[in-house]
């Protein structure tokens, strides 16, 4: 009877499993080029022949940044299902005060359970694998490198990923099997003492696997600041004509490799705490102060690690349906490499009310207020790119328009976070998680839809569904607003962050978040149901400019690659080989 | 040559004659590499269960977590094997190296967040007040500390030295230093081992023993971690150099793992510093 609650999730699963391993065998078909046992080469859609093997060995085998770019893509798609799967039960059962939706199915525990894996899959297992998703395909092509500077260790990082899910998730499907380790019930950010003397083995399970997780994310970022630095062809791409995702994605790397180990070590030190009797964040020894200051050292920068290439893909879509060069090119540039400085050096704003030395609190607010201003600098660019531009309302543009409405209302309630006399009133309530949210469904979310649109003809040499894509462009961005702000409100209001109930006078509200995320919903399904589809059946693209760039004289690198393979595969009759892949690398 | 040309500007292939054969962008090393650190993880997962629960035996968790290691090690020898040993003189230096010189300064900047966070954890504790009792009865300083730090900068003068022989084209003498500094680096793991026998054996100083012991075997376990892998890359320098690999232009792998070593030798004398020597003056008095 124990184990009934979980079937619920074990169905879930189920479902989700059946959808990767469906979607796996379509893009086999989709894109298989050899006939099983045959010897001969079929029509070739895509890229790849005779230096990838055929059907599943081709993908799990591939050491091709592209291939690998989509293998991440898809990934990142699937951990967002989870994610707002997770999302949904909680929403709804937040549309009432009491415990009533969840009560059967393992009730305030179970709340507690999905909203760690909601925090830490939508960051950790959807947002960050699909940038890296994008910058994979796209970066080595960007910077006229053949391929990432470390092709090998390029798939093992993306390997890693879906294993390490495996633990990070199995706390909600090993019960399923006998296996009765509770789900982590920690929060995202881990705090001890609660995560340090929490019962239950899940909490270990999922803490190495999160453990394993930052290796993946570490090697990545060392293999594209290797890539950008050292494979870049020097000549066709001086630093000086470097584009601006490639940057943002170079940022990212030097953050990612300071901020990224502190996170392994004190997981690592975490883990030793809860099974081997040390004292890191026992009452004598770190305490709960240690692991917030470890925490947040690397939590902060982490924000950027995941905002910064979000803002590269607007600053390079954008302009392309403004037709004109984004705005004030080095002012962008420098913002994101003093945003990447500056980063390191606001941990403690998220610890104003921990009692920390007022001196101290001062100067993180002070630090804290100054980085609004390098992020202020890139929404006036973008206004400025945008004003006056002959303005083409593709789906690339809506989302990419949509990031700069939703990042300045994320981005200025940020600012009066950083105020700690605001702060102290306004910490650990539905204010912040209002304003969080703007950031990285509203912000980081928007971006990756727009590069998901912008790249699909590359990606797939499709075109997606226009109308789909209009409507999850609208349903995300009404129903985002409607629940977001709602949320705002009820920060206003007083509702605390991280509860399964509420006082009834918080009701509306949260009822009308909820809506919110019924719309936006909305918006996903359709958003998946289109690269679904449009990936398989949509209408082949039938130049090497889409979106008509070469008249803005903006038909960038990519774009240029995507041309000369095109005009191979016509000059073969749908073959390549390796001698003709030269030649349209070198043009 | 030819393949000089085609790296530079073509569609470079960086798997030909891997595992499938055959191909140009296929290798199961990376895939067979995750395996085995899933099967680590998981290993550690079980480990961790059956302490807690009695659904699995603990040792069931060992052993997964030992074959995992197996696998994991199989599968990185396998990448190392095709991307840089096998045509090692044929293949040529691709870009000159620059990316592997690269990637090793970029992965010694993880370490130092890494150690970075054990540190952190110590000052956070000294800046908190500091007793005797934290330490070991009979004092932290042994003389095996003392062998262990000269075994360790003597290792670091050489490897240097070894690579000065190879810069000089004297190969004979190159694989004299690897090989003495290999044994220096074995020596030491051998003296550590030894240091913590007598801490945990004879002084009941073990992982649990208090708030000194947490950041002492923290941070002396990662660094010998760290010294251990050192190791094993020396140990493969020593086998590609016996096989008449590396000369005085092609050296990029001796060249990192110098770096690495250099860097290993670093993290010990700051932390000889500041966790033995520096626990001790703070005995006599806190700054704080
Ligand atoms: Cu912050």
């Amino acid at each position: 009877m124990a184990v009934s609650p979980e079937l619920v999730f074990s169905v879930l699963m189920g479902l989700l499993l059946l959808v990767v391993a469906g979607w796996l065998t379509r893009l086999e078909d989709w894109q298989a080029y050899t006939p099983v046992g045959g010897g001969g080469y079929g029509e070739s859609t895509g890229h790849g022949h005779e230096e990838k093997p055929a059907g599943l060995t081709r993908w799990l085998t591939t050491v091709d940044h592209k291939d690998l770019g989509i293998l991440y893509s898809l990934f990142g798609i699937v951990a967002f299902a989870w994610g707002g799967i997770t999302a949904m039960l909680m929403r709804v059962e937040l549309t009432t005060p009491g415990m009533d939706f969840l009560a059967s199915f393992g009730g305030v525990g179970l709340y507690n359970a999905l909203l760690t894996t909601h925090g830490i899959t939508m960051l950790f297992l959807f947002a960050a694998p699909l940038i890296f998703g994008f910058a994979n395909y796209m970066v080595p092509l960007l910077v006229d490198a053949d391929d990432m500077a470390f092709p090998r260790i390029n798939a093992i990082a993306f390997w890693i990923l879906p294993f390490a899910t495996i633990l990070m998730w199995a706390g909600f499907f090993l019960p399923l099997v006998g296996i009765d380790i509770q789900a982590a019930k920690t929060s995202w950010t881990l705090y001890t003492p609660l995560s340090s003397t929490m019962q239950g083995t899940g909490v270990d399970v999922f803490l190495l696997g999160f453990h394993l997780s930052g290796f993946s994310t570490t090697m990545g970022a060392i293999n594209f600041i290797a890539t950008i630095v050292a494979e870049r062809d020097s000549v066709s791409v001086p630093w000086s004509k470097l584009d601006i995702f490639s940057w943002t994605i170079l940022t990212q790397g030097g953050l990612i490799l300071f901020a990224f180990p502190i996170l392994t070590a004190a997981v690592t030190m975490l883990l030793l705490d809860r099974n081997f009797g040390t004292m890191f964040f026992a009452g004598e020894g770190g305490g709960a102060m240690l692991w917030q200051h470890l925490f947040w050292f690397f939590g902060h920068p982490e924000v950027y690690i995941l905002v910064l290439p979000p803002m590269g893909l607007v600053s390079l879509i954008l302009p392309k349906f403004a037709g004109r060069k984004l705005f004030g090119f080095k002012f962008v540039v420098y913002s994101t490499l003093a945003i990447g400085i500056l980063s390191f050096g606001v941990w403690a704003h998220h610890m104003f009310t921990t009692g920390m030395n007022p001196r101290l609190t001062a100067s993180f607010m002070a630090i804290s207020l100054a980085i609004g201003i390098p992020s202020a600098v890139k929404v006036f660019n973008w206004i400025t790119t945008l004003w006056n531009g002959k303005l083409r309302m593709t789906a690339p543009m809506l989302f990419s328009v949509g990031f700069v409405q939703n990042f300045i209302i994320g981005g200025v309630t940020g600012v009066f976070l950083a105020a700690v006399p605001f702060d102290l009133v306004m910490q650990d309530t539905y204010y912040v998680v209002g304003h969080f949210h703007f950031i990285v469904f509203g912000a980081i979310g928007f971006a990756l839809f727009a590069a998901m649109y912008y790249w699909f003809p590359i990606m797939t040499g499709r075109m997606y569904d226009r109308r789909l894509a209009l409507w999850h462009f609208w349903l995300s961005i009404i129903g985002g607003n409607i629940t977001f702000i709602a949320m705002l409100i009820l920060g206003y209001g007083g509702m605390p962050r991280r509860y399964a109930t509420y006082l009834p006078q918080f009701m509306t509200w949260h009822a009308v978040a909820t809506v919110g995320a019924f719309i936006m919903t909305f918006g996903v399904v359709a958003f998946i149901w289109n690269i679904w589809q449009s990936a398989q059946y949509g209408k082949r693209v039938d130049s090497g400019d889409p979106w008509n760039l070469k008249q803005s004289d903006q038909f960038t690198n990519e774009w240029q690659w995507y041309e000369g393979k095109r005009q191979t595969m016509l000059a073969d009759g749908g073959e390549e080989d390796a001698d003709d892949a030269e030649s349209n690398a070198a043009d | 040559m030819a393949t000089e040309e085609s790296e530079d500007h073509g569609h470079f292939l960086p798997a030909v004659r891997d595992w499938p054969r055959g191909y140009g962008e296929a290798s199961w090393w990376p895939f067979v590499t995750a395996i085995g650190l899933l099967v680590v993880y998981t290993g550690a997962s079980l480990y961790v269960i059956g302490r807690g629960t009695d659904l699995v035996s603990s040792s069931i968790g060992l052993g997964a977590f030992a074959a995992g290691w197996a696998v994991t090690v199989l599968g990185m020898f396998g990448w190392i094997y095709q991307a840089f040993i096998v045509d090692f003189w044929d293949r040529g230096s691709h870009n000159g190296g620059s990316s592997l010189r690269l990637g090793m300064l970029l992965f010694l900047g993880t370490d130092i967040a890494t150690f970075g966070a054990g540190f952190a954890y110590y000052f956070f504790i000294r800046a908190g007040g500091w007793h005797t009792e934290y330490l070991p009865e009979s004092g932290i300083l042994t003389s095996v500390l003392v062998i262990n730090t000269v075994l360790l900068v003597v290792s670091s003068f050489t490897i240097h030295w070894a690579e000065g022989q190879l810069q000089k084209g004297n190969h004979q003498g190159f694989i004299q230093g690897l090989l003495v500094t290999f044994l220096l680096g074995v020596v030491f793991i051998g003296g550590q081992i030894y240091e913590y026998y007598e801490f945990i054996v004879h002084e009941g100083f073990t992982l649990t023993s208090g708030v000194f012991a947490s950041a002492f075997f923290g941070l002396t376990g990662i660094h010998g971690l760290h010294v251990s892998f050192g190791v094993l890359l020396l140990g493969i320098l020593l086998v590609r150099g016996l096989r008449g690999q590396y000369d005085a232009d092609r050296h990029v792998s001796v060249t990192t793992v110098s770096w690495y070593w250099h860097f290993v030798d670093a993290i010990w004398l700051f932390l000889v510093a500041v966790v033995y020597i520096g626990s001790v003056f703070g005995t006599e008095f806190s700054p704080f």
